[in-house]
């Protein structure tokens, strides 16, 4: 691991824009207005596995932020060490800190996050199988205390944003098709009553257009709920078109961040993550090299 | 008249054992109910829940000798029951989170020797008679209006065992416990991403657990006297399980009542050409058969995975 490490390491001195712009980021908004900051966090698995070594980001309130990388990046960990899901896993954050709603995350347990307004949803859905579309959604409720009534009219609600769902809340959810399976994990969180999603890779799997249909859905929260996102999606194009704010991670770093309209048109961003290039697919990470190195160095076969 | 070939007198020898059967198949499903209920929420099969039942009942038996009443010395117990399911998912689950199955699986056989042991330095060691006022013999109108002869403590027990089964189906279907406990059953992970306390659940479940273990020990116990012996009867959960499914509470009573009732009948018309004294194994031959035909269990929910 640690010659690997070493070797990573190697950094482009030039101006690249490496970690820039801490100061782009808050310009943009007030630092209290920020929901989620994390700085300059490591997470280690196990004690010997390191996913993360120096990821910082921030969320500003009521916005969407993308999380983009491939697999491996360190997006989901990123994510669960939000959440405190980590612990489930035995990961663990060694450095740095983790600031959501102006509190830190530190000891709490991934209940204490939801009751504090953040609830993650998981990579590949992780629907309960066995209990209805709607039982599913009520789950979700779990940590708020609300009579049967107030159930009903949340269901409603949520129902508004999910209308596929309402024809399929009989239904046992093992059943139900990925996008609709989907979309009952986004219910389901939202049913939380959450201040802040982590959307896992709502993407995965599925077809285009559902693909589409979930993040209209998930505008629309973000709209109308004044849900803050933070989204972790490897689908760098659908994720661009429809956040605020961009940060592309590979192999726990944060590599690249900008707004995601910046970033939609950015060269190297287009040329790696988008596939508009007429060379094979390439790491971040290599390009950064070359371009501080050798020039001769970027014809591959 | 005749049914079958059969005279009238042997068709109701037969409608009696089948119905002795039955009944104490509702005993196995008490006990197997407590093995499904950890099953569903941890995935573990418990092997201490036969050392449960022996320390519930012998509890129960130790209160009502230091002079409780039944009702009083029923609640302590039970008070007991939630306070061990308190220490074993601080002291044992909690600790162990995250580990694998087997591990949970071996820590369970240490706790049932655990149970064992406290159980008996506690109340000592001496086989204790309990009686809950209704005896062993049959009921007088019943065999006046069918002339068949069925024991008040079978049917006790097989009424006692179907209202428990009732009630806990009920809370899980429609309270926000039950829920809670049905999606942390079907994934673990994402129950706690929305919150739902894991902990707590896990106290429920062994305290569920713990209160079927006391019922199906106080009904062994009038039977056959509270001994170290009612933890072997736990085995005879086992083929109920391998029946019925793990996790399916339908399973554990269609399990409990197949069980009990073909062991009963292969006893007294088969039993004689083996020299009798079967129906100590012939549940797991039956249960053999089940795994190679079935082995889900008849209930047991099928792994759902979409393809």
């Amino acid at each position: 691991m640690a010659p690997l490490k070493g070797l990573f390491d190697v950094r482009p001195s030039c101006g690249t824009p490496n970690r820039p712009a801490a100061n782009t980021a808050i310009f943009m908004t007030t630092e209290t207005d920020n929901i989620l900051e994390i700085d300059t966090i490591e997470v280690i698995y196990d004690s010997v596995i390191a996913a993360l070594h120096d990821v910082s980001l921030t969320v500003p309130r009521g916005k969407i932020v993308a999380l983009l990388g491939g697999n491996g990046a360190g997006k989901s960990t990123t994510l669960k060490a939000v959440s405190t899901m980590l612990k489930g896993e035995r990961g663990k954050v060694t450095k740095g800190t983790i600031t959501y709603d102006g509190a830190a995350v530190k000891n709490q347990d991934p209940a204490d996050m939801v009751g504090l307004g953040l609830v993650q949803v998981l990579e590949g859905r992780r629907c309960f199988g066995h209990l209805t579309v709607e039982e599913n959604i009520i789950a979700g409720a779990y940590s708020r205390k609300l009579s049967r009534a107030d159930i009903r009219n949340e269901l409603e609600k949520i129902y508004s944003y999910f209308n596929r769902l309402k024809d399929r809340r009989k239904s046992q959810a093992g059943f139900t098709s990925g996008g609709e399976q989907q979309m009952v994990a986004v219910a389901r969180a939202m049913m939380a009553k959450p201040k802040m999603l982590l959307l896992d890779e709502p993407s995965m799997g599925l077809a285009p257009q559902l693909v589409a249909e979930i993040f209209n859905i998930v505008n629309e929260l973000n709209q109308n709920e004044g849900v803050s996102i933070l989204l972790a999606e490897q689908n760098t194009n659908v994720a661009l078109r429809n956040a605020d704010y961009g940060y592309i991670i590979e192999t726990g770093h944060v590599m690249l961040h900008g707004t995601a309209e910046s970033l939609l048109n950015d060269e190297k961003v287009k040329e790696l993550y988008l596939g508009i290039s007429k060379e094979g697919r390439k790491n971040f990470r290599d390009v950064l090299r070359e371009e501080s190195t050798d020039h001769a160095d970027l014809h591959h076969s | 008249m005749h049914i079958s070939g059969w005279p009238m007198t042997e068709f109701l020898f037969f409608i009696e054992v089948v119905v002795a059967g039955l009944l104490a198949g509702t005993m196995y499903s008490l006990v197997a109910l407590g093995f499904v209920l950890i099953y569903k929420a941890s995935s573990t099969f418990n092997f201490a829940q036969g050392a449960m039942v022996f320390f519930a009942v012998l509890s129960f038996v130790g209160f009502m000798e230091l002079g409780l009443p039944f009702v009083l010395a029923f609640f302590v117990t039970i008070l007991l029951m939630a306070l061990l399911g308190f220490a074993t998912e601080r002291l044992v689950l909690k600790p162990l989170m995250n580990q694998s199955e087997d591990t949970l699986l071996m820590a369970t056989i240490g706790l049932g020797f655990v149970l064992e042991g406290l159980a008996q330095a506690v109340w000592g060691v001496e086989v204790r008679r309990l009686d809950l006022g209704i005896g062993d013999f049959p009921i007088q109108w019943i065999i006046d209006s069918t002339g068949l002869f069925i024991s008040a403590l079978d049917l006790t027990a097989g009424l006692v065992a179907a209202v428990l089964i009732i009630g806990l189906a009920l809370i899980f279907k429609y309270t926000k416990m039950g829920l809670g406990l049905r999606a942390v059953a079907d994934d673990p992970g994402a129950a706690s991403s929305i919150g739902i306390p894991l902990g707590n659940i896990m106290l429920l479940v062994w305290t569920a657990a713990g209160i079927v273990a006391l019922v199906a020990g106080m009904m062994w116990g009038a039977r056959a006297g509270v001994q170290f012996a009612l933890v072997d009867l736990a085995l005879k959960a086992l083929p109920v399980l391998i029946i019925g499914g793990f996790s399916s509470i339908p399973g554990a009573i269609v399990g409990g009542l197949i069980i009990g009732a073909s062991e009963k009948v292969l006893e007294v018309y088969v039993g004689p050409y083996f020299g009798g004294a079967i129906e100590g194994w012939a549940p797991f031959v039956i249960a053999i058969f089940f795994l190679l035909w079935r082995p889900e269990g008849l209930f047991g929910e099928k792994i759902i995975r979409r393809v």
